[in-house]
């Protein structure tokens, strides 16, 4: 794709514009109207984006087939979840309902940290980050990749979906954490139907977004993508492939963390549903028709998709039905015909368009769109 | 939930009871695995539609059942003709164009899943389906002393290695089979030998698919039918890929021995627990033996 002058999409100014207008643009919905219910799912659009960004560093720019995003996402949603629960709790009522159900007398210890919001809020974020880190130095030092490393992070998300099914009186199994209260933090209570939230929601998106790009342009990124291209070749410059792709496994798995503890703020809820396996898949379906490598094209692709699905489950019972069908048609037309997604069609259309001048370069970074 | 509720203490009879559970549920993982070895250790396809064929095996048996009548034990073989079909149409027109990207092959085939799920689900509905085993008696369980074991468990046992051994036969003692075996070694040079490397795919996928297909009209016998029961056997079915090496005795040992572990822990702890701890210990075992319990010495891809 090489013509004279160079890709209008690997300009960087021009990328750059682009994330600041889709965000501006989506900053404005709650001006130019909308009712608080679409509102609140439009800020749940917001935390599937986030999941795409998350999938496509990881798998996209790191070259780690993760089908276990679900992990991070869930471990951080449940700690989330014990948080907003044990703000409804008093110290003359300690015990949630549900553990007075499983016939628990007192506060079970791993519960307790919970009671403090700031605590809660940190180990919403550190104890998946901590297992992350674990699993991924157990996986990539022992420099595993592609299928076994799907496979196994697969296993292990099953194995987390275990767990918060048995563990009844800590995570009240099936039926899942509901706290009856919005989450209260510095004197403010965020309403899951606010204009507040969606913003909160949209805020995270975007720094996650220009943290993730802001990564993937630095030197840091190249490696990164290096060693998804050709991981013997980095070896041989004398880089440690293993501590890139942990360091970018975490960071996909932070994202991710940060999307399950909004999810909890705007649903008021947390069941094992968010470590089901096909959650986990549905994730590297949005950035897999986006374009693998481009956190735009997932970004988009996660909004409109899950969009469609909405307004096609609004439709009649029948298109809802049938969505899962016509997704899994999409899903199976983009690996087969447009292995690097909308985006990468997108890339192609535009690379016609003659565009000189202040041209980027194109052979340094090819692929951080 | 004091300790004594989680722990059961140890006791000879119950416990060599779950030691031949664990047996059967070793030959239920293995029958679930042994189409996707194939696939995987000839093809190194990862066909995350494995669990769909299965879907698709006991609804078909289902139907055969309720609409025409055919015996049960009929409906096996006629599982196994109709979803190699199944799968020789999913190779024909999906997997041959994604050989060159492994990794793609294993989304291609969840988009294919979740076609297969929902498109079932279309046509019969969500609710639970029964598929009726005969005859009457493998419905009942074999009672010697302190064993209680479902004879449908038993037969499956039996089943199981009889499929595993005629799988052997044909890939050991047939020439289909050393044309295989060659494609799997070394696809260039096979092919330059004149051996039709692309049909040797379409067949051998075909020929995995069929496995599911068997696997579920015994699986619907076992427990119900319904639309997402293929993702209650894909995990351990990989897990067994995975941890016996890719290879057929790999996958019998690793199938044996999982199913073991997995009937021990769940008799000291239970079924939910004890996957956890299996799972954990698997994704341990194989960040040190990524080759699995039996390494290949041979070349492989």
């Amino acid at each position: 794709m090489n013509r004279t002058g160079g890709n209008l999409y690997h300009n960087s100014t021009a990328q750059w514009l682009a994330y600041i207008a889709l965000f501006g643009l989506l900053a404005i919905i709650p001006v130019v109207g909308a009712e608080p219910f679409q509102l609140r799912t439009f800020a749940g659009y917001a935390v599937f984006a986030m999941l795409a960004v998350s999938v496509s560093m990881v798998w996209g720019f790191g070259g780690i087939l993760s089908l276990g995003q679900g992990i991070p996402y869930g471990l951080a949603a449940y700690c989330m979840g014990a948080t907003m629960q044990m703000q409804f709790q008093t110290p003359d009522e300690p015990i949630p309902s549900f553990m007075l159900t499983n016939e628990l007398e007192e506060l079970p210890g791993v519960w307790k940290p919970f009671w403090h919001t700031h605590i809660g809020l940190i180990l919403a974020l550190g104890v998946p980050t901590l297992i992350m880190t674990v699993f991924g130095i157990l996986m990539f030092q022992a420099r595993l990749a592609g299928a076994f490393v799907a496979i196994m992070t697969l296993a292990m998300l099953n194995a987390f979906y275990s767990m918060a099914q048995d563990l009844q009186p800590f995570t009240a199994g099936f039926n899942g954490i509901s706290p009856p209260n919005a989450f209260k933090a510095f004197g403010v209570e965020v309403d899951p139907y606010s204009p507040m939230m969606y913003w909160l929601a949209l805020g995270v998106l975007a720094v996650v977004t220009f943290a993730s790009k802001y990564m993937l342009q630095s030197k840091f990124g190249t490696i990164v993508q290096a060693s998804r291209d050709d991981a013997e070749r980095v070896r041989f410059l004398g880089y440690s492939v293993a501590y890139y792709q942990v360091v970018v496994f975490v960071f996909g798995g932070l994202i991710a963390s940060l999307a399950g503890i909004v999810w909890v703020m705007i649903q008021q809820y947390v069941s094992p549903t968010a470590l089901e396996t096909p959650f986990s898949i549905y994730m590297v379906v949005w950035a897999a028709v986006g374009g693998r490598h481009s956190l735009f094209g997932a970004i988009v692709a996660a909004i409109v998709l899950n969009y469609l699905q909405t307004e096609l489950a609004d439709i009649s019972e029948t298109w809802q039905k049938a969505w899962l069908l016509i997704l899994g048609g999409i899903f199976v037309a983009v690996v087969l015909l447009l292995p690097r997604g909308l985006a990468g069609a997108f890339e192609y259309l535009i690379g016609w368009i003659p565009f000189g001048g202040r041209s980027a370069k194109p052979a340094a970074r090819p692929e951080a769109g | 939930m004091s300790v004594h509720d989680f722990w059961t203490p140890f006791s000879a009879g119950p416990f060599v009871n779950s030691l031949l559970i664990g047996l059967t549920l070793g030959a239920i993982w293995l029958l679930a695995a042994l189409g996707l070895t194939i696939i995987y250790g000839t093809m190194g396809v990862i066909n995350m539609a494995h669990g769909e064929f299965i879907m698709v095996g006991a609804y078909f048996t289902f139907m055969m059942q309720s609409m025409a009548g055919i015996p049960w034990l009929l409906c096996l073989p006629l599982a196994f003709i109709g979803v190699a079909i199944l799968g020789w149409i999913v190779e024909r027109l999906l997997i041959r164009y994604l050989y060159h990207r492994p990794l793609d092959t294993l989304l291609a085939t969840w988009g294919v899943s979740l076609i297969l799920v929902q498109g079932v689900r279309l046509i019969f509905g969500g609710e639970p389906q029964y598929v009726e085993v005969q005859p009457a008696a493998l419905r009942e369980s074999a009672s010697i002393a302190f064993v209680h074991i479902p004879w449908l468990r038993i037969f499956i046992l039996g089943a199981t290695l009889a499929l595993a051994a005629g799988t052997w036969a044909i890939l050991y003692k047939t020439v289909y089979g050393v044309r295989v075996r060659a494609v799997m070694q070394n696809k260039e040079m096979a092919a330059s030998f004149g051996i039709n490397a692309q049909n040797v795919y379409g067949m051998t996928f075909a020929y995995g698919a069929g496995l599911a297909g068997v696997a579920g009209a015994m699986f619907g016998g076992l427990k119900t039918v319904f639309p997402d029961m293929g993702l209650g056997y894909i995990v351990e079915a990989f897990l067994v890929v995975v941890t016996g090496g890719g290879h057929l005795f790999g996958s019998i040992y690793s199938s044996a021995i999982l199913g073991e572990l997995n009937s021990v822990f769940s008799y000291f702890t239970n079924t939910t627990f004890a996957r956890f701890v299996l799972f954990v210990l698997i994704v341990v075992f194989l960040r040190f033996f990524p080759q699995g319990l039996f390494p290949e010495a041979k070349a492989r891809r």
